[in-house]
């Protein structure tokens, strides 16, 4: 293999390679970045096995070949030349050249066929859509994916393509988030996904806050995201999503309206004291007035009081304040609406008059 | 026949008055002095678990069936037990008892055996010591106990029940073999229904009787075991060892398998088994955990153990069992032939902070509800041995 290739083309799609590659890696391979080099294109991947990212280059290709190449090593070699560098590529028996000018590296090989590459994905329904529409679904959801949680099918996002809706629904078991979003998502069968929380991550980082389209391409074990420079494939968890439908609450009969931003501040404040372990604060509503109260171990106090809009029984109730914080900096109006019944039932949080995208958060007792 | 004077330990059986029912009294000040049925509600099935000294008047009995109760006395107050208010209580009495001597064993949750030998610089006489356990566990919980005092756990355990409720009886060695012998053998340790038979058959019935029965008629009627048992317990001989369980830190059940396992339908049954057994012990122990731990050893000795803290403590093994299952299959193990597997919880319910966050998905089942049926399984399993009775936990759960 030999190519040359101007450092500017090759920093962008390594970098966005690279991002998957585990620090430690299980497989000595996995710390390595495929090159792939026809005589036009120069395709770059990378993959911790359950997360493979793809970047194609269009490049006239001298020699082409395949290689795997120490993926940090290439990177920061790439990174540290100066701006302008051309980069000549070549690979001789087991020995890969890398020089610009008067630098001149000589980088350990791995071989290509060693590499695992996930080709194609089983019996997949595809469908294709604006980038920054499912940039947004995952925008507004994925703060409550579980988190190395015991129940593995909750650290994910759950993704299912629903007659003309794309629905996304995160939970942790505390708090769930359920957005969605009208595209034409072909014919469905209701299928439900769940997308790893690292996959999902890293899908966010690639997806630009733009209209052009990408290909969704939901399978059996694998669901892939194509851009127009990069290729997404993440493994899908083998779990049964929960019946998020259960937990939406629908026998609320209080009814609380309120300035997001009054509130964001001043939940903020009254958080400084709260139990920095539970993060617990209570809130106290009576007739268009809202009590805002924590304490801490150490016996000191926050109280905060605001005007609100609320007209139903007074009503006592103990919340995570990082879930409702979390909550009103997604929210994209300037009120909010919660929708109450006790101080032991989970609470519904939304834009008013909006349901694309709700939240339910679980009370807590303090 | 006497002993010979020797030096004696001091044994101490405490056991809380008509305790379930002592408890509703202090909570609920209507219900003192009124008689008062903890157990089965009248028009269902089920026993009378508990019954206070005034219900007792009206010949209520713990295990007499509740329509028969509420026949005796309509009036009575029947309540379903509140088993963690109890444990509640029975910790703090627990409590005050460890600061008569660390030597304290509990037996039930409202019994224990106190090694009180040797406190007599401290707190003065047998007597005046068991006059201070009974003033410090009223004085802090307003709780009456009966106490008996004697050279061994047999003699302390007959001296408690000798006067109840709210009784204090000593018996010095040299008391042992008069407060003995006018007692019904029925008292003695270890003799059930079919026993209590054959000393009828034999015409024994109190424990004069049976000191004077030579010894190798009982052996032929009882085997030589029990016979010569009975024949300690009539001349006052017994254990006087108080074993104080320290604190556990952990329950855990594990079992090794005779072949390596591949099969999840076997390790899920096995794991299954685990749980009831450590859910069992801690419902035993009155113990609440929210740690659970699974433990897999592979061939070759490899061994990996996964944790998950959850929200709410637990003595179920349902709970128990899901969590373990869950760390099994969502742990990332190696695909690889099981040699053992185990499963235990702890951090107990008192360490946790008040403060519970609610889970979407952990809704709790009806709580009474709930608790009758841990309490029928323990009943059963007691009765008739492990494994008869189960909770159904559905095979190859993924939820």
């Amino acid at each position: 293999m030999k190519l040359t290739i101007q450092r500017k083309i090759l920093l962008k799609p390594l970098q966005q390679v690279v991002g998957v590659v585990e620090r430690r890696q299980t497989l000595p391979i996995l710390g390595n970045v495929l090159l792939n080099a026809t005589a036009r294109e120069l395709k770059l991947t990378a993959t911790d096995l359950e997360v493979e990212l793809q970047a194609k280059v269009k490049l006239t290709v001298s020699e082409p070949g395949d290689i795997t190449l120490p993926a940090r090593k290439l990177l920061d070699i790439c990174r540290t030349l100066p701006e302008g560098a051309d980069i000549d590529i070549s690979v001789k028996r087991e020995r890969a050249t890398v020089q610009s000018g008067k630098s001149r590296f000589i980088l350990a090989t791995m071989p290509a066929s060693e590499f695992p590459v996930v080709d194609k994905i089983k019996s997949p329904h595809k469908f294709s859509a604006p980038q920054n529409e499912l940039r947004q679904v995952i925008d507004r959801t994925a703060f409550s994916m579980a988190q190395q949680d015991v129940r593995y099918y909750l650290n994910g996002l759950m993704l299912e393509p629903d007659n003309g809706v794309l629905r996304a629904v995160a939970t942790d078991g505390h708090r769930l988030a359920i957005c969605e979003s009208a595209m034409d998502v072909g014919e469905t069968t209701g299928h439900q996904v769940i997308v790893p929380r690292k996959g999902i991550q890293e899908l966010h980082r690639l997806l630009e806050d733009d209209t052009t389209a990408i290909t969704v391409e939901i399978g059996t074990n694998h669901i892939r995201i194509t851009t127009k420079e990069l290729r997404f494939t993440s493994k899908l968890i083998d779990g049964r999503f929960p019946d998020y439908n259960r937990v939406i609450p629908k026998e609320a009969n209080k009814r609380l309206v309120i300035d997001r931003e009054t509130l964001r501040q001043a939940l903020t404040r009254t958080s400084i004291l709260s139990n920095e372990k539970y993060r617990g604060i209570r809130l106290s509503l009576s007739k268009n007035n809202l009590k805002i109260q924590a304490h801490n171990p150490e016996q000191e106090e926050a109280v905060d009081e605001i005007e609100v809009d609320y007209d139903s029984e007074p009503l006592d109730i103990g919340f995570n304040v990082t879930y409702l914080l979390d909550v009103l900096a997604t929210i994209d109006s300037d009120s909010v609406e919660f929708l109450l019944r006790d101080a032991n039932s989970s609470t519904l949080i939304h834009q008013p008059g909006i349901d694309d995208y709700r939240y339910v958060v679980m009370p807590m007792r303090l | 026949m006497r002993r010979p004077q020797q030096k004696h330990r001091w044994i101490a059986h405490m056991d809380l008055d008509a305790f379930f029912a002592s408890c509703e009294q202090l909570e609920h000040p209507e219900y003192r002095g009124r008689p008062v049925a903890v157990g089965a509600l009248p028009g269902h099935r089920g026993v009378v678990a508990a019954a206070s000294y005034e219900a007792r008047k009206f010949g209520i009995r713990s295990a007499m069936p509740v329509s028969e109760a509420y026949r005796r006395c309509p009036d009575a107050v029947f309540l379903r037990p509140d088993m963690e208010k109890y444990r509640r209580a029975s910790r703090q009495v627990f409590q005050i008892l460890e600061t008569i001597t660390p030597v304290v064993e509990a037996a039930s949750i409202d019994e224990a055996y106190l090694d009180v030998s040797g406190l007599d610089k401290l707190l003065g006489t047998p007597g005046e010591i068991g006059r201070e356990i009974k003033r410090r566990i009223f004085t802090g919980t307003g709780l009456t106990a009966s106490v008996g005092i004697g050279p061994n756990r047999l003699i302390a355990k007959l001296g408690s029940e000798y006067r109840k409720p709210d009784g204090l009886t000593v018996i010095t060695p040299e008391q042992v073999l008069d407060f003995l012998a006018p007692m019904p053998v029925a008292n003695l340790r270890g003799l059930g229904p079919q026993t209590q038979k054959i000393f009828g058959r034999l015409g024994i019935r109190t424990v004069e009787q049976l000191r004077t029965a030579p010894l190798s008629r009982l052996e032929e009627h009882l085997g030589k075991k029990a016979a010569a048992s009975f024949h300690r317990q009539a001349f006052g001989f017994a254990s006087d060892e108080v074993v104080p369980e320290r604190r556990r830190k952990s329950i855990s059940k594990e079992t090794t398998f005779a072949a390596d396992v591949r099969d999840n339908d076997v390790l899920h049954d096995a794991l299954r088994g685990l749980a009831a057994d450590v859910a069992r012990t801690a419902r035993r122990e009155g113990l609440s955990g929210s740690v659970v731990t699974l433990k897999i050893r592979f061939e070759g000795f490899e061994t990996h153990t996964r944790q998950y803290r959850r929200d709410t403590p637990t003595h179920d093994e349902r709970a128990i069992f899901k969590t373990a299952w869950q760390l099994f299959l969502g742990g990332k193990l190696p695909k690889k032939p099981v040699r053992l597997i185990g499963v235990g919880i702890s951090g107990w319910e008192e360490d946790q902070p008040a403060v519970t966050q609610a889970d979407l998905f952990d809704q709790p089942l009806e709580k009474e509800d709930n608790q009758r049926v841990l309490q029928t399984i323990d009943a059963v399993t007691e009765k008739f041995g492990k494994g008869m009775l189960q909770l159904g936990v559905p095979r190859k759960t993924d939820s």
